[in-house]
């Protein structure tokens, strides 16, 4: 126990992990977080299934108007989290879908993400719909078979004897009906069932549909509130002066400057800056710029990319820690008639969220409220409780949608809440603390840099009889299994490191003898994390580069290469099979080249076809990109489609510009200026399939990031013969029209 | 203290007269539907209507505002094609994380109301300074099609 009271399960660790990866362990479950209103019926013994740890009161509202409104654990950023759950509860429910609502929930351990163990709310990994399907169908079944024994009790019939139907009961044999919302009080009090029936799929009546989003009309008359339209009385707003290298400290302020701007209430210390606190924004960034700070920087972080890049290149020829180890390399590798290898490098990016970081935290010296766009609201609040001397129950905190996250918003160091956290304890006033652009480009936890060794040996009939992949980056997944590893550290033995990361790319080509390692680096003053797709947007880069490679190679065509690799792999050939068909591979129009990539994760799969073409002067266009996708079921079609859109242009505004670069550990970028993002005239046609595999769900905010640049690059090369191996393309010399 | 007309009804206001007009309607008139994004006028996520003309209201003095008339997404749909926007919007699905969209949507409809029939490039002149880190632009552009060829 610790003095503010939080058990060893509840408080956050930071440790780092023998062979690298930063560990941040925190305690989860019942005992972590508590639901805002504590559940009427939840003293009767621990849960024994999800659907008994919800009642109807605290996971939806069934009003008496009929209206459902379902509370979502998911952070909304702009995947349709709001839409997508409340679907599946509303398909078991058997719910009249005009009259479900959204609203982002509590953060309590009810409301806990299933793929994370139940342990917390976190919006990651594409683990939303994945994580939630299950539980959610089953108090979905639940709340049904109790609405139903409430109607039978009350017609005195047999419960088995009736049906429902979009909200209603009915009796057929009697004639009669009544709505869920009538129903709804008298069914509160029913029992709940522990294994309710759940549909056979062929029977959905929701799922698979593509209704609106249920965020679209607030989305499109400036209603809807994001963290950073929080306004709560007496509210001040606060900007912080950030060292120009991380981890640097305030040494000496002047704030006398500061403090003369009209509107400038305080300057206050902390540990990650100085905040200027004003009256609004205008004042607080005007006062800080007049702010006059002098900083030590003798811990402070003195990454240069050109430094770190040739640094990660060396390491590239020293044997990292195995991730995934299939027969035997080396001997293959010796008997092998050819061994083709290649170098790749790619630079840390800005996840840049249109809506930046900002925090509101009213803290009264007792209790704090808190509201915040974050993917980790579990992880945040208990961070919040740490700088705040609070115990959970204590604060109250509101996980707002967010404007993007991309993965900045799901930092387990809670960044961005600490700060702002700080801010509070000093002022004991309600403040709201925004991150300018320039704070949000320039205030790290970027995708981290890598670099990528790919090696194939070929036997003398031209088969691939190994494959090689090393990696050298910073290693960020590790801290999602953090209680298993603790726990194993505990017992003094350390699990392999693929169950530690999500690092493995899923390499699936038929080839014998495989060997991944990585050499996951520690950078405590280089803040890095995940962004959208993490280590599969560099690694399956070179992976699906690297094999176009060796198709021509054998000379084939890349296609007919990869599915004839592919012959123990049905998803991920349907998938290619699929976009080649859509794409008419292979039948471009003149001066058009095209290029192919295909993989899987995330429990789903994907082959992208990209068209483009390169002018003499290096103008390069992209003109299309097609897309097959298999998620197994996607629960709203038009939904999977929109994030298939959204994946191919934030992929291509990382491949064509994408790049976080230091100078003696100083950021140079600090705007759209200078970091460009793709915008609409750059924007290829984008088509997208559906394969509908009709397997187990899988995530699709991801799955269409990682294979647009390889595909994108193997055009290039069908285009030019030039090989990339480095990104972005706008390094290369490549005019982006 | 300064007046200025927002949305048809005439507000006075207490700020200094280089505060951008974002922060105005933010902060002191509480109309939040107009979004901070760069602060440069680099996104377009500020987008707002000064006399019918799409502008970025974050490096907008207010001061400089004078008598004009300020239009927000707030009132958007008390403008015929505004409204058409909105609903093509929602019928599209086009917001994701939706930060962008009352920029994109005061974009178009400014668009929409100068050329009725926008070709492509025509889209791609008066939408690009609008950024949308969601990639909803091809719906963007399928949806200003649609009104312009069904509606207008």
């Amino acid at each position: 126990m610790t003095h503010s009271g939080f058990s060893r399960r509840d408080f956050i660790r930071v440790s780092v992990m023998a062979g690298g990866g930063l560990l941040v362990a925190c305690g989860g479950g019942s005992s972590s977080s508590r639901p805002a209103t504590p559940p009427s019926n939840n003293s009767g013994g621990p849960p024994t299934t999800p659907a008994e740890e919800f009642t109807l009161g605290e996971f939806m509202r069934i009003g008496t108007d009929n209206r459902i409104t379902v509370l979502v654990g998911a952070t909304e950023i702009g995947q349709g989290a709001l839409t997508a759950i409340p679907m599946i509860v509303a398909e078991e429910l058997d719910a009249d879908w005009s009259l479900v609502s959204a609203e982002q929930s509590p953060v309590a351990a009810n409301f806990n993400n299933p793929y994370f163990q139940n342990l917390l709310q976190f919006t990651v990994a594409s683990s939303a719909i994945r994580g939630y399907f299950d539980a959610q169908r089953s108090v979905g079944a639940a709340i049904r078979q109790m609405l139903i024994n409430a109607a039978a009790k009350q017609w005195g019939v047999n419960a088995s004897s009736l049906r429902t139907e979009a909200s209603y009961v009915i009796d057929d044999i009697g004639g009669r009906s009544a709505s869920y919302g009538e129903l709804s009080s008298a069914a509160a009090n029913e029992s709940v069932p522990s294994n309710p029936p759940l549909k056979d799929p062929a029977s959905y009546r929701i799922i698979g549909t593509s209704p609106q989003r249920t965020d679209a009309s607030a989305k499109t008359d400036g209603s809807f509130k994001y963290g950073m339209d929080v306004d709560i009385p007496g509210m001040l707003t606060a900007l912080i002066a950030r060292p120009p290298r991380f981890n640097g400290q305030a040494l000496s302020v002047d704030d006398n400057a500061a403090l003369a701007v009209p509107g400038v209430r305080s300057v206050q210390t902390i540990p990650g800056g100085v905040a200027v606190v004003a009256d609004d924004f205008w004042a607080a960034q005007q006062g800080r710029k007049a702010l006059q700070v002098s900083w030590n920087e003798l811990l402070a972080g003195r990454t240069d990319s050109a430094s770190q890049r040739n640094d990660y290149n060396l390491r590239l020829n020293l044997p990292g820690l195995p991730i995934r180890s299939d027969g035997s390399t080396l001997l293959a590798q010796l008997q092998a008639s050819e061994t083709l290898s290649a170098d790749y490098y790619f630079p840390f990016m800005a996840h840049a969220a249109m809506e930046p970081l900002n925090v509101v935290v009213d803290y009264d010296g007792s209790s704090a409220e808190i509201w915040t766009g974050t993917q980790s609201a579990t992880l945040d609040k208990i961070f919040a409780g740490v700088v705040l001397g609070l115990l959970p129950d204590q604060i109250n905190f509101h996980m707002m949608p967010a404007g993007g996250g991309f993965g900045r918003r799901g930092n387990p160091l809670a960044d961005f809440v600490r700060d702002a956290c700080f801010v509070a304890k000093a002022l004991q006033q309600p403040v709201k603390v925004i991150w300018t652009r320039e704070d949000d480009m320039k205030g790290g936890y970027y995708r981290p840099a890598a670099s990528v060794r790919v090696s194939a040996s070929l036997n003398s009939g031209d088969e691939i009889t190994a494959w090689t992949h090393r990696v050298v980056t910073q290693d960020v997944t590790a801290s999602l299994y953090v209680e298993n590893a603790l726990d194993a550290l505990h017992d003094m033995e350390l699990p392999p490191l693929a169950e530690l990361t999500d690092f493995e790319t899923g390499m699936p080509y038929k080839i014998d003898n495989v060997l991944m390692d990585a050499h996951l680096t520690i950078l405590p003053t280089m803040p890095s994390l995940w962004m959208r797709s993490v280590n599969k947007f560099s690694d399956v880069f070179a992976q699906e580069t690297f094999i176009d490679e060796l198709a021509l190679r054998v000379r084939q065509n890349p296609y007919a290469f990869r599915r004839q690799l592919l012959s123990e792999k049905p998803r991920h050939r349907a998938v290619l099979d699929a976009v080649s068909q859509a794409a008419n591979w292979g039948q471009s129009a003149s001066g058009v080249s095209q290029g192919i990539a295909v993989m899987g994760h995330w429990n789903s799969f994907i082959a992208q076809v990209v068209e483009v073409s390169v002018s003499a002067n290096r103008e390069l266009t992209v003109h299309r990109v097609v897309s097959a996708v298999d998620c197994g079921t996607a629960i709203n079609p038009n939904l999977v489609i929109a994030q298939v859109e959204s994946a191919v242009i934030f992929a291509l505004s990382s491949v064509l510009f994408g790049e976080i670069l230091l100078e003696d550990g100083v950021v140079q970028q600090s705007n759209f200026d200078d970091y460009p993002v793709l915008r609409m005239h750059q924007t290829p046609i984008i088509e997208t399939v559906i394969v509908n595999s009709g397997n187990s769900v899988g995530g699709v905010g991801e799955i269409g990031v990682p294979c647009v640049g390889p595909a994108l690059a193997n055009a290039i090369f069908a285009a030019t013969g030039e090989r990339i191996r480095e990104l972005p393309l706008s390094r290369l010399n490549f005019i982006i029209a | 203290m300064l007046t200025i007309q927002v949305n048809g009804v005439s507000h006075t206001v207490d700020a200094p007269e280089d505060k951008p007009l974002l922060w105005v309607l933010r902060e002191n008139l509480k109309l939040t539907g107009s979004k901070y994004g760069c602060g440069q006028a680099l996104c377009g996520a500020c987008t707002v209507h000064i006399d019918g003309q799409p502008t970025r209201a974050c490096v907008m003095p207010v001061g400089a505002v004078g008598n004009k008339a300020v239009r927000t997404v707030e009132d958007i749909r008390n403008e015929h094609i505004g409204s058409l926007v909105q609903d093509a919007w929602r019928e599209l699905n086009v917001p994701q994380c939706g930060y962008c969209q009352s920029g994109q949507i005061m974009a178009a409809t400014a668009l929409l109301k100068s050329n009725s029939a926008p070709s492509d490039q025509d889209i791609d002149r008066a939408m690009s300074g609008n950024i949308c880190r969601c990639g909803t632009y091809p719906r963007i552009r399928k949806a200003i099609h649609k009104i312009a060829s069904e509606q207008l």
